[in-house]
């Protein structure tokens, strides 16, 4: 996959899942409808690849309205994804030369290996991690699981130490995917099917769609770098 | 100043720390309580939004693309986080707004004849000590009066 072909790809899934967490607000207070109305619009033009790089622009400012709004994101991980994700495009398309282009891109796909990397080692440097009691916690009494029905998994310690260890193991050794191309897309529809898992059980859906968005940076990057 | 903020909070989005469930931390639960005068004392207290006892498949797959409610609640994780967190008294007080408001707005979506005219929530505090899953009250908010706001 080409540089060009990579930030339209982003765009588009970016776009879809703006448009996804915009409708979401739609229908609630006036403050946000307004601003959550006015990205509704900017998403679609972006999808519809209308003026994409003063349209990344004009998104990155409207994100940062949000933030304000909400003093801080309204939705953790998902919201500062969407931003970076911006950022990264709206440097890629101000880019003074293409290796200033390939530089701003190359950032997200490396924020994008981070973003495995490091979740892997915090948890596997936690001995609460490593036995499996932490990811009873979040089933027991976390706000994340979304039935009464799914705290019953706290009551399973050997499937949940297994999951912890899954969990651990594929989240550092993310970055060995980049060695060929194969591998990575590989590696990127387990990765998608894990944060399908968290949407469905922790209904963490903004998560799934942003990070997909991010994906053709590291399959660029990959093909940049190793092939 | 303002710009100032807006950096503030815009740097951890562009230089993020990934420390995803890093540690599981106590887990807020939201109790409101609806009342007929500002010095009400006896308070009954109800859970805003407890989780339904099952989930179906075919309501997760439409949640991937339809979940404002939820996503809400999150939002109202984070706030509470922040109220007992080392936030500024802004942030607090912004934090404090915004469960209110919402806590509100739902309760008028739901029942349209409330009787109440004031309403409060508190913030309890659920960890795990040992084996032992306790809860602590950690906040009360302000009584507010339902004379609304903001209208949707």
């Amino acid at each position: 996959m080409n540089l060009e072909a990579a930030i339209r790809l982003t765009e588009i899934l970016m776009g879809f899942a703006f448009v996804q967490q915009s409708i979401e607000h739609i229908t609630v207070f006036n403050n946000e409808r307004r601003l959550f109305l006015a990205r509704l619009i900017l998403a679609l033009l972006l999808i519809s690849g209308i003026q994409t790089a003063w349209v990344s622009f004009l998104l990155l400012l409207l994100g940062l309205a949000i933030l304000n709004i909400f003093q801080g994101p309204y939705n953790g991980g998902a919201d500062r994804m969407s931003l970076l994700i911006l950022f990264c495009l709206c440097l890629a398309h101000l880019a003074p030369t293409p290796r200033w282009q390939e530089l701003a891109f190359g950032y997200l796909a490396l924020q994008l290996i981070l973003s495995y990397l490091i979740s892997g080692w915090v948890k596997l440097v936690n001995p609460e991690w490593r036995n499996g009691q932490a990811l009873q916690d979040v089933f027991q009494f976390s706000a994340y699981p979304v039935s009464e029905s799914l705290r019953k998994l706290s009551l399973s310690p050997r499937l949940l130490l297994l999951m912890s260890w899954w969990v651990i193991l594929f989240e550092l050794l993310f970055p060995l995917a980049l060695i060929s191309n194969k591998s990575l897309i590989v590696v990127l529809i387990i990765a998608a099917i894990f944060h399908l898992a968290n949407a469905f059980l922790f209904g963490l859906n903004r998560f799934f769609w942003i990070w997909i968005a991010a994906y053709p940076s590291i399959i660029w990057f990959q093909f940049r770098i190793f092939s | 100043m303002k710009l100032f903020q807006t950096i503030k909070l815009l740097l951890p989005a562009l230089i993020p720390s990934w420390d995803f469930f890093e540690s599981i931390a106590p887990s807020p639960r939201i109790q409101f309580s609806l009342l007929n005068s500002e010095n009400q004392t006896n308070k009954p207290w109800i859970e805003f939004r407890p989780r339904p006892q099952s989930v179906s498949f075919i309501t997760m797959l439409k949640r991937m693309l339809w979940n404002p409610c939820w996503n809400e609640s999150l939002f109202l994780v984070s706030c509470a986080e922040r109220i007992v967190g080392n936030s500024s008294s802004e942030l607090i007080l912004h934090s404090e707004q915004e469960i209110l408001k919402r806590i509100k707005n739902d309760l008028v979506q739901k029942h349209q004849s409330l009787t109440a005219t004031h309403l409060q929530f508190r913030l309890l505090f659920v960890q795990r000590q040992d084996q032992e899953l306790t809860e602590d009250i950690a906040f009360y908010s302000r009584i507010q009066t339902f004379a609304s706001e903001e209208s949707r």
